[in-house]
């Protein structure tokens, strides 16, 4: 049984020493942690690329950036998140991209992270600290209104509508949520929201279920449904094909994925409300390798959002935004 | 087999070397990770600086406090699948309680008494209604987080900040304390219930009980009654366990720790914990959750991603109960 231990010790032992692969470290070097929400969206992936975009620009010989990329390893769990951000502070990154799952738990963290000399710019979502470096998101209020707008016009003004909300705790759907309650009820007094008080949780499998739920209480009535993010849509959009009921009510989503792409050219989804998150994860590590270096950089930083409807759908710049390069930087 | 491991106890003469080799097999296992990491991440003054030590051990506690409870449950022959639920629970109830303008200790002490009401309401599912655990506490685990969902009106729950808060700071607020005080409280209850466990005559009906529950009963332990006290206990444990999950969240979270329940239940496997009941020993539990700790916080150094975590901590929880039995096989032959 010693013998045993001891010839697991030696082989870990070999296995590590020859994967052993960080080498020296270049003081120049700059090694930047960015940290999703989660990595199964498509969305992270695109955050990704575009942080890869920025590292591979802003790197010069002698003084490289790289981009480690590491989520929470149970998708949308704060406690995981946590963990992740304390885990890179102590590790000493040179610096965070983070996009944190709750304003309030990943305070706490990010501030220990900074007074051990590790900033930290946030993305996607707010953080409710003043100790970080930049904000560089999109306007998820203006996103919310727009997604109003157009489910206002597909319905003429009047009409029954169902906002599936997406998770509790979550800024920026919540904002999203508020910015589309708010333009409704301005600019379509006529709408009727039956249902706005359903969250459809973390994945699309939950999402599905709670769309389920919904349909089956309001489906006879529904003329227009507003879902906040890209699991919300995907869960609600395969709830209306199982029960024949796609196309027959107007629909307007949030993000992209390649089934809205097919959606809309099926008149399924009438819209989809669009972020740029390959800015976002561009402009998030640009933002804090300038910092870095001393440069003065904004606290606030809008990365953009369109809506991309079935008849827009191929011009150039939306098909950008709804490809953007992930093969060439993600590979 | 079981009552042999339990002999070990009352013979200290006998075998002692293998007994003690026994109990060192986990711990082996701690360092045997801690040295590969080292090794891997390139800069061991790093993993093994006291930075990142108070890091892992902070982020240990939950799942520790939680598996002392659960060490204890799984000895006497259950399980309980309810405690990441409860966790939540206990947490949003602390924090609305802080909210309402409770002293903080008041709050905390609701919080710690609700995980034990949910414990003895799982006892009582197990005695008196007669479903098995795993069932029972399965329930519970919908139960428990939709009443979380509920009372914190599905949002999460801020409040003001007090003591409460830093109970898991990585740098204690005192710097006598080295690591966080929530770690002390850990290391304590620890050395308590292992206490209790080996000690106790309570310690030894547990360990009757999960060996073999007919012949605990003939010999004129009240089973039923003992159950739910066991799922009391650790019950409180849990609560306590969601109290600190609500200072590293500095928020009550009814969404928080789901399938944590699995990680307690793997750290007390790999501390020899068997589910059939009658062994496990709340040292080994504790070192189980510093291997999972460690192992996470080691797999991001070096800079893996995610799936190749999940699947080494899948992998070790199989390897080392598959050592486990074959370290008993050898024993019964001997």
């Amino acid at each position: 049984m010693r013998k045993i231990f001891f010839l697991l010790i030696a082989l870990a032992l070999v296995a590590a020493v020859s994967c052993n692969r960080s080498g020296t470290k270049n003081s120049k070097k700059l090694t930047i942690a960015v940290i999703p929400k989660g990595t199964s969206h498509e969305f992270w992936k695109s955050i990704h690329a575009g942080a890869i975009k920025a590292a591979r620009e802003l790197s010069s010989p002698g003084a490289e950036v790289e981009v480690i990329w590491k989520g929470p390893l149970r998708e949308d769990d704060r406690e995981q998140q946590i963990q992740v951000v304390e885990g890179f502070a102590s590790q000493g990154v040179s610096g965070m991209v983070l996009a944190p799952l709750d304003n309030r738990a990943l305070v706490r963290p990010v501030e220990e992270a900074k007074n051990a000399g590790v900033p930290t710019v946030i993305i996607d979502s707010a953080l409710a600290s003043q100790s970080i470096v930049s904000f560089v998101a999109t306007d998820n209020r203006k996103g919310g209104m727009l997604g109003a707008d157009r489910l206002g016009e597909l319905l003429g003004g009047k009409g029954k509508v169902i906002l599936l909300r997406y998770a509790e705790g979550s800024a920026s759907t919540e904002e999203r949520e508020a910015g589309f309650l708010q333009e409704m009820k301005q600019k379509f007094p006529n709408v009727e929201l039956i249902s706005t008080d359903q969250y459809a949780g973390a994945t699309r499998d939950t999402a599905k279920r709670a769309s389920e739920n919904l349909l089956n209480r309001f489906g006879d009535d529904v003329q227009g449904i507003f879902c906040p993010n890209e699991s919300t849509t995907a869960g609600m959009l395969s709830a209306l094909q199982d029960i024949g009921k796609a196309g027959k009510v107007l629909f307007v989503g949030f993000d992209t994925s390649q089934m809205f792409v097919d959606a809309m050219r099926a008149k399924q989804l009438h819209g989809i409300v669009v972020q740029n998150p390959f800015n976002m994860g561009y402009l998030g590590v640009r933002t804090l390798v300038e910092s870095l270096k001393g440069k003065p950089v904004e606290k606030r930083i809008d990365t953009g959002v369109t809506v991309i409807t079935p008849d827009n759908l191929d011009a150039k710049e939306m098909q950008a935004l709804l490809h953007p390069p992930l093969d060439e930087y993600l590979k | 087999m079981v009552a042999e491991t339990k002999a070990d106890w009352f013979r200290p003469s006998a075998g002692l070397a293998r007994t003690w080799l026994n109990r060192l097999a986990p711990f082996l296992g701690l360092i045997l990770v801690i040295v590969i990491f080292a090794i891997l991440i390139g800069a061991p003054e790093k993993y093994l600086s006291l930075k990142n030590l108070r890091t892992v051990l902070a982020q240990t506690v939950i799942v520790a406090i939680g598996a002392i409870g659960m060490t204890v449950i799984i000895i006497s022959g259950g399980i309980d699948l309810s405690v990441g639920s409860a966790i939540a629970l206990t947490g949003v109830i602390t924090a609305l309680g802080i909210n309402a303008g409770w002293s903080t200790s008041l709050a905390v002490s609701v919080g710690i008494l609700v995980g034990g009401f949910v414990g003895v309401v799982n006892g009582l599912a197990i005695t008196r209604m007669r479903v098995v655990p795993f069932i029972a506490t399965l329930g519970m685990l919908g139960v428990a987080r939709g009443v979380a969902k509920g009372i914190a009106g599905s949002q999460t729950v801020n409040m003001p900040e007090t003591w409460a808060n830093d109970l898991l700071l990585t740098i204690p607020k005192q710097s006598w304390m080295l690591v966080a005080p929530g770690v002390w409280i850990a290391i304590v209850l620890a050395v308590v219930a292992a206490v209790v466990l080996r000690r106790t005559v309570f310690g030894r009906r547990v360990f009757a009980l999960g060996s073999n529950e007919a012949a605990a009963r003939a010999c004129g332990i009240a089973t039923n009654r003992l159950k739910i006290y066991i799922y009391a206990l650790a019950g409180l444990l849990f609560g306590l366990a969601g109290v600190m999950q609500m200072s590293r969240l500095r928020q009550g979270d009814p969404t928080v720790a789901a399938g944590l329940e699995l990680d307690i239940i793997a750290a007390v496997v790999i501390g020899g914990g068997s589910l059939s009941g009658g062994e496990g020993s709340i040292l080994g539990s504790m070192i189980g959750a510093l291997i999972m700790a460690f192992l996470r916080n080691g797999c991001q150094q070096v800079g893996w991603p995610n799936y190749i975590q999940e699947i080494i901590i899948g992998a070790l929880i199989v390897f080392a109960v598959a050592i486990d039995r074959w370290r008993h096989s050898r024993m019964a032959i001997a």
